[in-house]
Order: C-alpha cells, then structure tokens, then sequence
C-alpha cells in the first residue's frame, strides 16, 4: 500500500523525519519496502497558461507557443505535442529547469526558432505512463505556482507491505492509529458533515438481508441530485499519491473513502433496482449476473448476491453488477456500505476467479463499525463536492452485532514468553493505546475488549505480541535456552546421507540438485520400463516438462550430463542423492517417497596433466565407483549381467543385495543418447538407497595382523571368452582351501597367442599361515586344486 | 726399494687426483695395488732384499698402500658427488609445471550451505527430523493454524497432487509430525526441499529451507534472539548485527522476521540491501498456542519456539550470486567453483 506521508499528516502530528518514520514503521511491522519522494527530481516547473499558438516555420509537426508562466512576460516554446489549445494551464519547465531522471531543461534553438523551457507530459514529470500529450491542469490552477506544491508532489510515498492478518492496516486511518500509538499521540479522524433532505430514506426504499451470517451488516443511503463532474485537485493529489487514476467526483469519492477508512462501498443507480429496494441473500443455483466487467457470472446457492426485488444487482463485496451500474442518466444513487463474512467472499471469489480491491479488503476482514462512518463520510463529500441532496436517515440493517471480544493477560505470562520484563502499568498501556478497552484490572493482569478492527486478536498470545511490538522487539534481551534432547534418533538416514555426499565427493564426483520435477515424456525418453511411467502428477504444475514428481533420478542427471556436455563441459563425474516419488499405495493418503543415488560419468578421468594422456571413462570406472559407494555402506553387492531401458544391451548391470535388486549401472544406449542430444558416451547408474541406509552393519570385527609372510602365485588359464571371469575368482576362492586367503585377476586378455573366441585370465593368489611360513608343496598342492576344478567346470587350459 | 715406493706413492697420488671418472680411478687402483700391480710386484721383490731391512721396507709398502687407498677413496667420493650432482641437474623437475592432483568433487552448493547451518544447530544440541515432499494439506496448512479460508493461503502458491494432497510449502510441517509423536522437550532442525507454485526471473518453484523448532518448559522470546545471534554470528561472522522486526506468520505468536546488517555494504546502504542496511533472512516467532493445541501440548506448561530460513537465499547472499537459477542449473563451471 502506498501511503502519503503528506496525507497521513493529516491525521497526526508526524515529528519524525521519513526515514526515521520508515524504520519505525517497519519495527512496528508495518513493513516500508521503498520510500518514493516524488518532486524531489523537479525543479522550476510552474503552472503555465497558453497564450498564441503559431506555426513552425521549417516544421510541420512543431508548433511556437507564447505561455504565461506569471512573468511579465510569457516564455517562447517550441512544442510538438498534438493536444496544445491556447487557454489551457499546463506544467511547464523553465530555463535550468529539472526534471526526473535529472533531464535538464534550458534555452535553445529547435529548428531555427528559440524555444526557452518546456511543457510536460505526466510521463515527463514521473506521474505514470501517460506520454501521450501534455498533461492538462485545471483551468483555474494558479499560474505561475510551483508545480511540485500545485501537485502535492513535495511528499514522500511509503511503500508499506501489509500483512494478511492486519487488514486493518490497508487504510491511513489504520496507520495513523498505529503510528498515534508508538508515538502516544492523538489522531484526528476528519469530522462529517451532512445536510440531509426532507425526504426519509426509509420511505424510498428498504434492506433485507436474508443471510445474516454471512452478511451482519448492511447500511444503504441515499442520494439525488447528483452533478458528476471532475475532483478538485486536493482530492486528485489523494488519489495519484495512492497510485490511483481520478474519474469523476463520484467515483473518486468511494476510492478515496476507501483510502481514508479501508472500507469498500458501492453505488447503485437507484432508479434501476426493481421495487428499488435491496435484498441480501444467496444466488439461487443457475442464477446469472453481469459484473461490471462485462462477464455473465453463473452463481450458485453458495454465492451471497446483493438482490433488489427480482434479481441480483451485485456480487456482494466482490463487484457490482452491469445493470445497476451508476452512469451519465443516474439522477438518484443507492449507496451500499457493508460487512461481509470473510470466508465466503474468499470463497466466492476464488470459484469465479475475481480479486477485486473490495474483496480482498472483505476477505482480510473490515471493520463493521467502520461502515457507518464511511457511508457518512462518503455522502457527505459527494454532497460537497457533486451537490447531492441525502434522503434523511440511514438504512442500517445490523440484526445480531458481534458481542465483544474480550481477552485477558497476565503480565506475567507475557514476561515469561518474552524472558523480558514490562511493567504492567505499561503492558496495559499499550493495549489502550491501540484501542482496547479495559473491562477489568489487577496487579497480575487486565481483561481488555478487542476493538472491532481487530479481527486478529482472539487471545493471550495475541495481546502478548502487541506489548512486545509496542515495547520494541530490539529492547527484548538475548538469552540462550537449554537445550534438552530425547533419546531417540528421529533421522538416522540423515546423518548417513550427508556422510556418503561427503564420501562421494571425496572420490572426485560433484553433487547436482535437480528440481524433482519431472514428466512422463522424458521417462519415455530414457526407455525405462513402463513401470517408472507411474508418476505423482500435479494438478496446477508450472509447466508440460514439470508436470509430475520424477520417479527415477535418470531423466534429471541426464538431461543435467546432457546440458553440460552440450556447453562444453565434456568431462563429468557427477553424483545426485534425492527422493523419487511413488504413487499413494491403496489404503495411503500420501505418496512414497525413496531415496535413491545415481552416479553419471562421462568424457575423459581424472585431472587433466601434461604428463598424462587422459583417458576416457569405461563402464568399469562406473563400477568401481559403484562398488565403492556400496562399500561405504559396508555390504556386499553381487552384479550380474542384465537387461534395462536406457543402457547398451551387453553393457549393463543389476546390482543386488541379499537377492533384493538395488539397481542397474550401464552404459547409456545410443538411441537415448540422442534423444538427449548428445553422441559423448554416458556411463550412469540408479541405485535405490532406503535398504542400505536401513542396513546397520555391525561394527567391523578385529582380525589378527598376519606375523608370517604371504606366498604368492599366479595362475594364467585360457577359457571361452563367454566365461565371466569373476566365476573362476570365485571358484579360486571356493575351492582354495583355508591357506588361500586372496584372490586378485590381474590380467584379462585376449588377441595374439589366443584362439579365436577363447580370452586368458591371469589371478595372483595368496597363500598364509597364522603359525608358519609357507612350505611351497602346501601351496601347490592348494594351486593344483583349483586348476584341477577350473578344468573340470570351464574346461580351463592352463596357459 | 724405499726409494721406488715413496716415487711410486708421490706419482700415484698425482694419477688419482687426475682421474677424470670413476672407471679410469679403478684402472689406476688396478694398476697400482691389483694382483699385478706396481706394489705388489715390488713386494714380490721383498725376498732379494736383505733379512734386516725387510721389516722396514713391508711397513713402508703397507704404509704406501694405505695412502693410495684413501686417496683412491677421496677420489670415488669426490668423483661420485659429481656424478650425483649432474643427474640430480639433468633430471630437475619444473617446478613452474602444476602438479599432478588427485580428482576433486564439488558438494552442490545448497546441500553445502545447508550442512553447515544444520551443524551448528546440531553442536547446540538440536537434532535433524525429517518429513515427507508431498504432505498433507492438514499438516502443510490447518494444523499449521492455517484453515482452508485463510488469507496467509495466499501466500503460497500451492502445488496440488489432489485435494488435500500438496507439495509441502514450507518444512513447518514437520514440526506438528515430530510434536505428535514425541511429548516436550523437543529440539529438532529440519532440512527439506520446499515447493511453492511461482517461477520467474527470482523464484524457483523448488527451493531448499530448514526448520528449527524447540518446546520445553520456559522457553522465551528472548531465547530466540539468543538463539539466532548465535547462529547469525557464526556462520555470517561475529561482527555481523541481527535485527528482530514485527511480522505475521500463522503458526507463531508473537512472529517475527529477521535481518541482518548488509554485508557488502556494512549498514551504509546500498543496491543489496534496496538503501535499507538490511538484509531479511529468516522468519521465526513463539510457537502458536493453537498449533500446541493440534499437537496434544499444554500450551500453558510449555513454550516454544520456532524459526525457518531459506537455504537458497542465504547461499546467495553470502556468495553474491545474482540468479537462483544458477543453483538448480547444475553446469559444471557453477557447481565447481564451490
Ligand atoms: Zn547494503
């Protein structure tokens, strides 16, 4: 909201500076967000009255006017503006004149002709967009005066963030009572006055409401007469200060009233209301209305709509309707100042899709003794200033007025929960200031009446933030509490988590966080199984590739890996550790959630070094990181040869433990890869991280240092190439007998001195005693074993 | 024969010095006092020498022969240096070259800001609690002191799976989970991806935030402040000052937000701080008596405080990076530079 430092000046005595008065504003909450001064750039700008209008002589588009600017003599300016009319009063810049944005203004020649100043547009002076033309004064604006008092623009605009609880903040009487309470002053609320007619507003029409729970208040008032014309400048400075564009003076009325009291009013041309009275009710189901926007709203029974005797003429506290509009034949006006219940105007809203400066005042809660004084102080100055005739009397249907709220506090609760302590002559004080009303007093505390602004106080806690906002949160101490803990660990993924990121960048990947959004098509894209097609999707997602909560890491660190790839950053060991999402199993209100880990690498290992040619990422660097994340969880993990989506077929794995699947690791296959817009192989892996970050292995168990020295020996045999090498290490293994304590393949090779299809695996193996050094015959009796069953099972031939 | 060994000893010494290598030194050393060699032939020769004068002339020959020998010996020493010296020469490393460094990895940025925040809490003896992405809108919100008509809805943008079912807007509603199950004390931090439906130039519709929630007995206001001095000087330094201002948020009463003095700018004013000196970080307040009532706490025995800040902003604060975008981006040349 943008508040008027002028304006609001009106109401209190304001000592401070505006920037003191900014930060004690945002200290009370009301948070300033800019503070605009906005004829602090204009300089010799005066009202200028136009006096000839002669052609250019060498230019067509330019005009040579002579303006009285309250000299003895009228200035010389050339102008191109296509709304220049000689009597009319314009802001018109001097010679050494400014303006915002530190333009500079003097004489000079345009076109052979001396132009000494200029006249300006709204645009020119920093009041809106309006560039068209020059902005026309009233005619009898003084000519000569100052333009930035003509204006009001000597001022400074406070941009106040208002929040939802304080509604009643949206208005310069809610500030000015604010502030009249940091600064224990007195506000001067303007007074009313209003020569009502001789005819009684009770015999021209009536108020029904039908719907008293949602609307306990309505007052009507009525006016004829009316002379619709232009606002008189002190009432246009209000508005343009607000951000607000004057209409005429009826319309400018309500917006300013709406300024002055935050409460929205509306008004009927009485003439149209059928049996020109008022009904408050619900719509009936599959009743329409055209608003004021020129839309037909269908309504239903949940809608409040404010009727006259046949049909509703307004959404209530949302927008009036088309039909009963106020225009240029409207002689007699029906003026509406109500109370609306929140919740079903938010509601209302919200069905239709419409935010209207009435309604979000409505939905935020006015002020239902406010609706007296605004009508009253609306009617009046339409009265003033449009020479309206008021029907006598209000029109004021209140049938059940809320009881008063009232809420105790003890002061010593409020020290307690703000460790600070006020005394309680002041706690007390504060309430009053800010308009509550004491009903009962002790040493240990008082009851106090809410005002009826504050639909945002219902209780101890809620008083207690006034004392403490009123008091100055920055005179509350620092204290540290203790800090007891129970003994129970309420995450205990959490702290494996972070340890395994702090593990798996220590082996060189670099962690991605990718949104964890994610869509259908991309799912497609990777050719995962139709499984991971099962999404938690979105209602109102921000777009087509964001549509549903991703099931798999791949997509994202794909299109992550592609990106970079793509931007030449070609060599990529990447890591993201994140949820997927799962939907809602039968009798589940929310979806799962897993955790999982996928690695990507691509392009060239290691740091790149002049004394090393790079090399590139295989499938078994994937591995080993895999083997050596899995490691850190301290289970054993048994690979074997698969099938999957995304990967290379005959280039991809499944990883298992305990014979549960973790996941598959691969390269990605080339039709993926394309459609990821990339050709650079990508070696990647999913591995689900739940069960691992479940799993608690027991602590690892010493093992006795060997005191005797290992034998080692090697054996080199030739098998088919399609024997998986890890099957012979653990035949080794299996049938090495207990002096055998490891085993290593050093070698796989196959080519020259191979045959054809065959491939040579070569394994040092190791042999220890606890008690002794190794005899040779006890090792090779040992080395003969598992030669002997490699034959047998993979018909091995020693090489 | 005296005289032929002092000759032969002055003479060899003279060869050793000029030995230009250690080969040419053991051909000398082989020629002088080899099986063959100059002083072994002469002691051959000791047997035509009278009786009496042979115990002499075999002292003066062992005396010849242990000067040669150190002196071949000082020679190999002094030759060795040399060549020790030479190879250490031709094989000097550069040492203008970069060294050969081991790969390094780059944790991501918000996971980074995030540990680092959470480890402080958790040194205070606060602990980590967790909660699910899609949460309930009774969680998320009513339980939360935030019933379905309320105006502080509208400021979230909310992201729904169906009715009733969001993307969680904040981590507060991991607070009412863990109170639900656990009677006070309660110290818990909650680190969490967030969701709020608005995506522009400045916001990410998925964001990062940790919550802090403590309940116990006579917990205050002024604990809070405490509290949030603490972490506000250590992770954004101890010179940097902490501003408690008036706000609303649902669930806490009193609530307030937090700024603190603009680090580039020092209070002076400047584009970061929008002139102010401050600059907002997180949001807190006294946890609302309501919320206790949902989560089954006496709110009068126990009070408690709450406070949620937003990992992004703060990252980007204290690395100066201009655009959230760049954190979910993910390119290299971004993530490594942290
Ligand atoms: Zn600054």
């Amino acid at each position: 909201m943008r508040v008027s430092l002028n304006w609001l000046k009106e109401f209190l005595d304001i000592e401070t500076g505006v920037d003191g008065l900014a930060e004690k504003m945002t200290m009370l909450g009301l948070e300033i967000e800019s503070v605009e001064r906005p004829g602090a750039e204009i300089n010799k700008v005066v009202v200028g009255q136009i006096v000839s209008i002669e052609p250019h002589p060498k230019a067509d588009k330019l005009v040579v006017c002579k303006t009285d600017v309250g000299q003895p003599q009228p200035v010389q300016i050339v102008c191109g503006a296509k709304n220049v009319r000689v009597g009319d009063r314009i802001p018109t810049a001097l010679d050494g004149a400014t303006l915002p944005g530190a333009v500079g203004i003097g004489c000079r020649k345009m076109r052979g002709v001396e132009s000494c100043g200029m006249m300006c547009s709204a645009h020119e002076l920093g009041l809106g967009e309006d560039h068209s033309g020059l902005m026309i004064l009233e005619p009898n604006a003084p000519i000569g005066q100052d333009i930035v008092s003509h204006l009001g623009l000597d001022d400074a605009i406070l941009e106040v963030e208002v929040t939802p609880n304080r509604g009643d903040w949206a208005c310069m009487i809610g500030v000015a009572r604010e502030l009249a309470a940091l600064f224990e002053t007195p506000i001067r609320v303007p007074e009313v006055h209003i020569a009502e007619g001789a005819q009684r507003a009770a015999r021209l029409s009536s108020v029904t409401i039908e719907a008293p729970e949602l609307c306990p208040r309505y007052i009507g008032r009525l006016l004829s007469g009316v002379q619709v014309g232009p606002s008189p400048s002190w009432l246009c400075q209000r508005l343009l200060a607000a951000g607000q564009r004057p209409i005429n003076n009826i319309v400018d009325v309500t917006n300013f009233v709406l300024l002055e009291t935050g409460h929205p009013l509306h008004a009927f041309d009485y003439d149209k209301l059928s049996e020109n009275r008022i009904v408050v009710r619900c719509a009936k189901q599959n009743e329409t209305l055209e608003t004021l926007d020129g839309q037909v709203r269908k309504l239903d029974s949940s809608m409040l709509v404010i009727a006259d005797a046949e049909r509703p003429v307004a959404l209530a506290g949302i927008m009036g309707g088309h039909d009963s509009e106020v225009g240029e034949s409207t002689s007699r006006v029906f003026l509406e100042s109500a109370y609306f219940e929140p919740v079903s105007i938010r509601r209302t809203a919200r069905a239709l899709g419409m935010q209207t400066e009435a309604s979000v005042r409505f939905q935020r809660g006015a002020d239902p003794e406010m609706a007296l004084f605004a009508i009253n102080r609306a009617a009046g100055l339409v009265q003033e200033l449009a020479g309206a005739e008021v029907a006598a009397g209000l029109l004021d249907e209140y049938p059940n007025p809320p009881a008063p709220v009232e809420v105790e506090l003890r002061y010593g609760r409020s020290d307690d929960v703000l460790g600070t302590c006020v005394a309680p002559r002041e706690q007390r004080g504060i309430l009053e200031r800010l308009g509550f009303v004491t009903v009962r007093s002790s040493d240990a505390g008082c009851v106090v009446r809410v005002p009826s602004w504050r639909h945002d106080v219902s209780r101890e806690a809620d008083l207690i933030e006034e004392v403490a906002r009123l008091h100055g949160y920055d005179k509350i101490g620092v204290t540290l509490p203790t800090v007891r803990q129970i003994d129970e660990i309420l995450a205990p993924e959490e702290a494996k988590l972070r340890a395994l990121r702090r593990f798996l960048v220590g082996q060189g990947l670099t962690e991605v966080f990718n949104w964890t959004f994610d869509s259908a098509e991309a799912v497609r894209k990777c050719g995962l199984p139709e499984a991971y097609l099962d999404m938690v999707e979105l209602q109102n997602p921000i777009s087509e590739q964001n549509a549903a909560m991703r099931s798999t890491l791949i997509p994202g660190l794909l299109a992550t890996a592609s990106r970079n790839l793509r931007h030449g950053n070609l060599d990529l060991a990447a890591f993201e550790i994140g949820p997927v999402y799962g939907p809602a199993k039968n009798d589940q209100e929310l979806p799962d959630q897993y955790t999982r880990l996928a690695i990507a690498l691509s392009g060239r290992k290691g740091t790149h070094h002049w004394g090393r040619a790079p090399e590139p990422y295989d499938f078994y660097d994937l591995k080993g990181y895999a083997e050596s994340a899995l490691g850190f969880f301290g289970v054993y993990v048994q690979f074997d040869a698969a099938d999957f989506g995304p990967f290379q077929s005959g280039h991809c794995g499944r990883a298992s433990w305990a014979g549960q699947p973790l996941g598959y690791l691969g390269m990605v296959g080339k039709e993926v890869l394309r459609a990821f817009e990339t050709e650079q192989a990508i070696f990647l892996l999913e591995f689900d991280l739940d069960p691992l970050l479940a799993h608690r292995p027991p602590p690892p168990e010493f093992q006795t240092v060997p005191a005797y020295p290992a034998s080692l020996r090697d054996m080199a045999v030739v098998v088919d190439a399609s024997v998986p090498a890890g099957e012979l290490e653990a035949t080794a293994r299996q049938v090495g007998g207990a002096l055998l304590k490891r085993v290593e393949i050093f070698d796989v090779y196959s080519g020259k001195q191979i045959p054809e299809g065959k491939k040579s695996v070569a394994m040092n193996l190791f042999f220890q005693a606890d008690d002794r050094t190794l005899k040779d015959e006890e090792t090779l009796a040992s080395w003969d074993t598992i030669l002997k069953h490699l034959q047998e099972r993979y018909g091995a031939q020693l090489r | 024969m005296q005289d032929r060994l002092k000759r032969m000893q002055a003479e060899g010494i003279a060869e050793i010095a000029q030995a230009p290598d250690t080969r040419a030194l053991d051909d000398i050393r082989v020629a002088l006092l080899g099986r063959k060699g100059a002083l072994t032939e002469i002691l051959r020769g000791l047997g035509t020498a009278p009786p009496d004068q042979r115990p002499a002339i075999g002292k003066a020959a062992n005396a010849v022969k242990k000067a040669l020998e150190e002196a071949i010996d000082a020679r190999k020493t002094v030759l060795e240096t040399q060549v020790a010296r030479r190879e250490a020469r031709e094989t000097a490393v550069d040492m203008s070259l970069p060294g050969r460094r081991p790969m390094r990895g780059h944790m991501h940025l918000v996971p980074q800001v995030a540990e680092e925040i959470l480890g402080i809490f958790l040194e205070l003896g606060f602990q980590a609690a967790t909660g699910p992405d899609v949460e309930t809108e009774y969680y998320n919100f009513d339980s939360l002191n935030t019933p379905p008509d309320h105006p502080a809805r509208d400021l979230h943008d909310t992201f729904f799976v169906k009715p009733g079912v969001v993307l969680r807007s904040h981590t507060s509603p991991v607070q009412m989970r863990v109170m639900e199950k656990h009677a006070p004390p309660v110290a818990v931090v909650v680190p969490g991806r967030v969701y709020r439906n608005d995506y522009d130039a400045s916001h990410s519709p998925m964001f990062y935030q940790i919550e802090g929630l403590l309940v116990d007995k006579g917990v205050s206001f002024a604990d809070l402040k405490g509290t949030l001095l603490l972490f506000i000087h250590r992770f954004f330094g101890p010179d940097t000052e902490m501003r408690f201002r008036p706000h609303f948020f649902p669930f806490t009463e009193p609530s307030a937000e937090v700024d603190i003095s603009c680090s580039v700018c020092k209070g002076e004013g400047c584009r970061l701080c929008k002139n102010t000196g401050w600059l907002e970080i997180l949001g807190c307040g006294m946890v609302h008596p309501v919320v206790f009532g949902y989560a089954g706490y006496d709110c009068e025995t126990y009070t408690g405080y709450a406070f949620g800040l937003g990992i992004d902003r703060i990252a980007m604060l204290r690395h100066a990076i201009d655009n959230i975008h760049h954190l979910y981006e993910n390119d290299l040349r971004f993530l490594e530079q942290f």
